[in-house]
């Protein structure tokens, strides 16, 4: 007996450890929220779909029929450096130019913030031991977002028409899917923003807008032309570029 | 006292669990549910590997045990209501299936390749031919998927199951708090799945120094075995888990790239896992598509049937330059002999596992 009332009290400091988020010392005040939008841009200005076009830097004209990424993992960090991880169950968001482009989250600890650290895809570590990592499968599937003959998600979708600055009339179709390969390549990235402080708590919802820039996914740390290859699916030379080039992508816009 | 260990480890297994909130729920609130749903005995075979599916994070428990397996048993994962996993994995044949040679799904639709037997899922690094899973977990998403097997969407699966008069009392039991989800069905499969361990067979018992004893055959074909073949089915498990080209020519119908289709690497192509010979004799047709009926068939292939190719593995070029393996017509007689001993009957008999 005694035996089982020493396990239950370690039970009971466990589950304390688990549930305590609070700062020590720190005043205790309600939680708050904060709404993350994307803005998908080109070169600072929002993005119209087909049939409005663009030029990346190869001189390629391209439209864009859909656009859809996968954000997870979110960190918030407080202006003493110290960070508060947003449920990682809670934290799988879809991003579509066509859809919802905003994450809301909620219950967050109030306290000043001065930045941010997400994933752009799934990271292969937590992947599938997580929970929030499988129950965002039935969304990412809905979306399209994973591989029909393999088990992991698409990280971006991103596709249209483009034609070559040679042959200008000749519409192409073209396809970016960026991905995990099996365990042989994973293209997950951690992005981390500085941001102006700001509060969040119970009386004020904070709002953050953040730039994906699609000219970067051409033309960043790496340059890729449409016209050299315009079907990137399982691709180990030129996903990991591509998500080179997204890891540079996002900014603050404030 | 014994059941209140039980319990009390599954409260510390939730406490730190992800689903915050249910551990409250669960830690004053005295369920008998939770008393009710013990830990099973997930033992690692003396002669085995240690494994690689991580117990810790998804212990097997009765319940869920036993919601795995009814799940792997259900139509409803299905989009017609009938093709369920054990369509095509009979436990009979090592859970392979026998009178097609690819698998048929949905609608009459046919694969492009032949179900690979489950058994030891725990030992496993990577999962399907050309390892596009690389977690038991996320497996069955492709076969629930595609759409020449169950041709379903996981969210349709659980709006069925969520829908189902049984299932949303079944995840509760199994995994301590209301809700159906698609983490949940995937674990609680692999639950139903990692305790498939097929360790029974003669060669096991011999391994582990139990009462048996090889014939004169069967000691001579593990000789063969072991100089020609062990290379590649290597260990207890007889693969070394890699992808390999083995020379088999393309089929035109398919033209199945292998491997390359994961890692979109041309060194890749027409590459595919080394199988685990366990239950062998009894999960015929073999190679990934099928298209060998019998042992016999696959040793003569072994010998005389390949075909070149760039990323042909380098062990079946013949110093001559043709290619195979050097196998006698008698030691094929015997290699045979000796697969047999692979055959666990203990395992394809195993009520835990049957459908009925």
């Amino acid at each position: 007996m005694r035996k089982y009332v020493a396990l239950l009290v370690g039970f009971a400091t466990l589950l304390t450890a688990c549930n305590n988020n609070d700062e020590p010392g720190s005043i205790v005040q309600d939680p708050g929220s904060l709404n993350l939008t994307f803005e998908n841009v080109v070169i600072g200005t929002s993005i119209s779909m087909n049939p409005t076009s663009y030029t990346n830097s190869s001189n390629e004209t391209y439209t864009i029929s859909e656009l859809k990424y996968i954000i997870s993992n979110i960190t918030l960090i407080k202006s003493d450096n110290t960070e508060y991880i947003y449920p990682v169950e809670d934290s799988y968001f879809l991003i579509n130019e066509d859809g919802s482009k905003t994450a809301s989250l909620s219950d967050i600890p109030a306290d000043t913030y001065k930045g941010i650290k997400f994933g752009f895809g799934v990271d292969p570590t937590k992947y599938p031991i997580e929970s929030g990592t499988l129950n965002f499968i039935p969304l990412a599937e809905e979306a399209g977002m994973l591989w029909s003959w393999s088990a992991g998600y698409k990280f971006l979708k991103f596709e249209g028409n483009y034609s070559s600055a040679t042959d200008p009339t000749n519409e192409t179709p073209f396809r970016y899917h960026v991905g995990s390969h099996g365990a042989n390549l994973d293209n997950y990235k951690e992005i981390t923003l500085t941001l102006n402080e700001f509060q969040i708590s119970s009386e004020n919802t904070a709002s953050k807008t953040i730039q994906f820039d699609i000219a970067k996914i051409f033309d960043a740390i790496h340059t890729l032309s449409l016209e050299e290859k315009d079907d990137i699916q399982v691709d180990p030379v030129n996903a990991p570029k591509i998500a080179e080039n997204i890891s540079t992508a996002f900014s603050i816009s404030e | 006292m014994k059941i209140t260990h039980y319990f009390i480890l599954i409260l510390l297994c939730w406490s730190c669990s992800s689903e915050s909130g249910d551990a409250d729920t669960i830690a004053t609130d005295d369920s008998p549910m939770t008393v009710t749903n013990p830990l099973l005995d997930f033992t690692v075979p003396s002669n085995f590997p240690d494994a690689t599916y991580s117990i810790i994070q998804n212990p097997p428990t009765e319940k869920g045990f036993e919601l795995g397996k009814k799940l792997f048993y259900d139509g409803q994962l299905a989009s017609d209501g009938v093709v369920s996993c054990g369509f095509c994995h009979i436990q009979s044949f090592a859970f392979t299936h026998h009178t097609h040679i690819t698998s048929h799904g949905v609608d009459g639709q046919i694969g492009t390749r032949n179900a690979q037997p489950l058994h030891n899922l725990a030992f496993m690094n990577e999962f399907t031919w050309d390892g596009a899973a690389t977690f038991l977990d996320t497996q069955p998403i492709i076969p629930i998927t595609a759409e020449v097997e169950m041709n379903e969407t996981v969210s349709n699966v659980i709006a069925k199951l969520n829908a189902d008069d049984d299932y949303p009392t079944l995840f509760a039991e199994a995994f301590g708090s209301e809700g159906v989800s698609a983490d949940r069905m995937f674990k609680a499969l692999s639950q139903f799945m990692v305790m498939m361990v097929s360790a029974n067979s003669k060669y096991d018992k011999l391994e582990r120094g139990e009462a048996v004893t090889f014939t004169d055959e069967e000691n001579a074909g593990r000789a063969v075995f072991d100089t020609k073949c062990a290379s590649c089915h290597a260990g207890t498990l007889q693969t070394d888990q890699s992808y390999r080209n083995n020379g088999l020519p393309v089929d035109p119908e398919f033209n199945d790239i292998g491997r390359e289709r994961v890692t979109g690497l041309p060194s890749d192509n027409r590459k595919f896992k080394v199988p685990s010979l366990r239950n062998i004799e009894i999960t015929f047709p073999y190679m990934h598509d099928g298209r060998l009926g019998t042992l016999e068939d696959v040793l003569d292939f072994y010998t005389d049937g390949m075909e070149d190719s760039p990323t042909l593995d380098d062990q079946f070029r013949r110093p001559d330059g043709t290619l195979g393996l050097d196998i006698t017509p008698e030691e094929k007689v015997q290699l045979i002999a000796f697969l047999k001993t692979l055959t666990d009957n203990d395992f394809i008999e195993d009520r835990r596992f049957a459908e009925f």
